[in-house]
C-alpha cells in the first residue's frame, strides 16, 4: 500500500510546484510594454497542466483499483508537459530569454521527475495487481 | 571477491541505511562534478574570448564608456549603440604601428518578433573584417549579401527563416558557433543591411545620427598593431590623434574577466574542499557507528568460519558499493542541474561561459564517480580495520 502512495504523494508536491511556479518563480518573460508572447500562453499551459496533475494525484492517493489507470494518464500528461515548453508551443527565440533559461528546463525536470513517480506507482500497482490473480 | 554477494545482500536488506550513505556520496560528488564544470566552462569561455576579440584595440566613442559599459556588450550581450564618424577608420590608419582596422556599427532591434527584449545587431565590412568574418566564414561558405544575417548561436532562428527588424526582413543565411560571450546572442549583417536599418530606424523615430549630423557612421573600429610595435604606445597614439574617441586595449578586458575567473573559481574551490572535508568526517562517523551497531552481525559471521580480514573486505566492498552509486546519481544530478541551466548559470556569473567538449565531460564524470567509490572506501577504511580485530566473543557479551 505504502509504495503506491508514495508516488502519488510525490507528484502531488511536484504539480504543485509546477503549478504555482509557472506564474511565480518558473514564470516566463515578462514584456515590458504589457504585450504577451508564445512564451507567455506555453506558461499558462503549464499551469492548466500543473493543475490537472495535481488532481490526478489527488484521485490516486483516495481511490482504491482505479490508481493504476490514473498514474498511468498521469504519464501521459507528464509527457506532454514535457514537450509543451519549447516544442508543442513555442518560445523566445534566444536562448538567454527568461523563458529558455528558466521555465523550460526546469519544468521539463519537474515533469519527468513526476512522470518518473507516476510510472513507479504504476509499477506498483501493477505488481499488486498481478500477485491477486 | 568471494564475499561480493554478501555486501549487496547487506545493503539490499536495510534499504534506509542504504539510501542515507548513497545520498551522502551523491551529494559530495554533486559539489565536484557541478563546481569542476563551471570552472572548466568558465575557462573555456576565455580563452573562446580571447580568440574571438582577435584585435589589439577597439576605439569607441568617448561617451560609449559612461553610456554603456563596453565590456557588458561583449560579456552579457547587452545592446548599446553609440556612433561616431565613419572617418575614424581611415584616420586610425594614419597612425604609425596600425596594420588593419575593421569598422562595425552597432544597432540596438527595437523589441524584435522573435523576443521579449532588444537583439543586438552588428553591421560588419566583410572586406575589411578579421573579428567575426573568420567565425563567419567558418559557417557561411558564400557570401554575406544584402539583408542576409547571420545569427549568434543563442538566437534560435533556422537558416532559411526571415526575421524582421525594424519592419525590415532579414534573411538568416548561418549560425555561428558558440562562443560563450554576449556575442552569442547578436545579429551580423554587412554594412549595406546595416545602412538599411538604420535608415529604417531613423524613419521609427530612432536616430542614430551624430552632432554632426553626418549620416555615415560607425560604432567601433578594432584595430590590430603591426609586429614590433608596442601596443601601448599606438594606444597613446590613437588616443592623442583622434578627438571624442576612446581607445581600449583588448587585453584590459580580459584581464578583468581573467581577474573575476580567479575569484570564482577560488570561491567554489574552497567550497568543494569544505564540503568534501565535512562530508569525509560525516562519512567516517557513520560507518564506525554502523560498525557497531551491527557488532553481533560481524560476531555470528566470525563464528560460522569468517575470517577478520573477510570481514574488513565486506565492510570496504559495501562502501564501495554505496560510494559508487552515490558517485552515479550526484553526477547524473549535477550533470541535469548544470547543463539544463547553463544560460541561467552564465547571465548569473555575466562572465565568459562555454562548456568544455563532451570528450572532457566524460573524463570528469568519470573520474568524479570513481573518486566517489574511493572516497567511499576510505571513509569505511577505519571501521574495516577495527572490524577485522573484533572478537566474537567480546561483541557477543557487549551485544547482550
Amino acid at each position: 500500500m505504502k509504495k503506491q502512495i508514495i508516488p502519488g504523494c510525490v507528484m502531488l508536491v511536484l504539480s504543485l510546484v509546477i503549478a504555482i511556479g509557472s506564474f511565480t518563480f518558473l514564470s516566463p518573460c515578462v514584456h515590458e510594454d504589457g504585450s504577451v508572447g508564445a512564451c507567455h500562453w506555453a506558461g499558462r499551459a503549464l499551469l492548466g497542466l500543473g493543475c490537472l496533475l495535481a488532481v490526478l494525484s489527488v484521485l490516486a492517493l483516495l481511490s482504491g483499483r482505479a490508481r493504476f489507470g490514473i498514474y498511468l494518464s498521469s504519464l501521459a500528461v507528464c509527457t506532454v508537459g514535457i514537450l509543451t515548453p519549447g516544442t508543442l508551443i513555442s518560445l523566445c527565440r534566444m536562448d538567454s530569454m527568461r523563458c529558455r533559461a528558466v521555465m523550460q528546463p526546469a519544468m521539463i525536470i519537474l515533469f519527468a521527475a513526476a512522470g518518473l513517480a507516476a510510472l513507479c506507482g504504476a509499477l506498483a500497482c501493477g505488481r499488486k495487481e498481478k500477485g491477486r490473480t | 571477491m568471494k564475499n561480493a554477494p554478501l555486501p549487496l545482500k547487506n545493503l539490499i536488506r536495510k534499504p534506509g541505511r542504504t539510501t542515507a550513505l548513497v545520498l551522502l556520496t551523491a551529494f559530495l560528488a554533486l559539489a565536484v562534478f557541478g563546481g569542476s564544470v563551471i570552472i572548466l566552462s568558465l575557462r573555456t569561455g576565455l580563452r573562446s574570448l580571447e580568440a574571438r576579440l582577435g584585435a589589439d584595440i577597439i576605439l569607441v566613442p568617448s561617451e560609449a564608456q559612461s553610456k554603456i559599459s563596453f565590456q557588458n556588450m561583449f560579456l552579457q550581450g547587452t545592446t548599446g549603440a553609440f556612433y561616431m564618424d565613419a572617418a575614424v577608420t581611415d584616420k586610425a590608419m594614419g597612425v604609425p604601428g596600425v596594420e588593419k582596422t575593421a569598422p562595425q556599427t552597432f544597432l540596438a532591434s527595437l523589441k524584435a518578433d522573435c523576443c521579449s527584449v532588444k537583439i543586438q545587431v552588428i553591421g560588419i565590412d566583410p572586406e575589411k573584417d578579421f573579428t567575426v568574418q573568420p567565425w563567419i566564414a567558418r559557417s557561411l561558405t558564400g557570401e554575406l549579401g544584402d539583408m542576409d544575417v547571420v545569427t549568434g548561436c543563442r538566437v534560435e532562428a533556422g537558416i532559411g527563416e526571415i526575421i524582421r527588424i525594424y519592419d525590415q526582413r532579414c534573411k538568416v543565411v548561418a549560425r555561428l558557433e558558440p562562443t560563450g560571450t554576449g556575442l552569442d546572442t547578436a545579429v551580423y549583417c554587412n554594412m549595406g543591411t546595416m545602412n538599411t536599418l538604420l535608415a529604417a530606424a531613423e524613419a521609427k523615430g530612432v536616430s542614430h545620427k551624430i552632432s554632426s549630423g553626418d549620416d555615415s557612421v560607425v560604432s567601433a573600429v578594432y584595430v590590430k598593431v603591426k609586429d614590433g610595435y608596442d601596443i601601448d604606445t599606438v594606444n597613446s597614439a590613437l588616443t592623442g590623434k583622434l578627438r571624442k574617441v576612446t581607445a581600449v586595449r583588448t587585453r584590459s578586458m580580459i584581464t578583468g574577466v581573467s581577474d573575476s575567473l580567479a575569484g570564482i573559481s577560488r570561491t567554489v574551490t574552497t567550497m568543494v574542499i569544505v564540503i568534501w572535508a565535512l562530508a569525509l568526517i560525516i562519512l567516517m562517523l557513520a560507518y564506525i557507528l554502523i560498525v557497531r551497531e551491527r557488532s553481533r552481525e560481524f560476531a555470528v559471521l566470525r563464528l560460522i568460519g569468517a575470517s577478520g580480514n573477510m570481514l574488513g573486505r565486506m565492510a570496504l566492498t559495501e562502501s564501495a558499493v554505496c560510494g559508487l552509486a552515490g558517485g552515479l546519481v550526484g553526477t547524473g544530478l549535477a550533470a541535469i542541474g548544470v547543463f539544463s541551466f547553463s544560460a541561467l548559470i552564465e547571465s548569473s556569473l555575466g562572465l565568459p561561459y562555454l562548456l568544455p567538449d563532451p570528450g572532457t565531460l566524460l573524463l570528469l564524470a568519470a573520474g568524479t564517480v570513481i573518486l566517489s567509490a574511493a572516497v567511499s572506501a576510505l571513509a569505511s577504511a577505519f571501521a574495516a580495520w577495527r572490524l577485522s580485530r573484533v572478537n566474537p566473543g567480546t561483541a557477543l557479551r557487549e551485544g547482550n
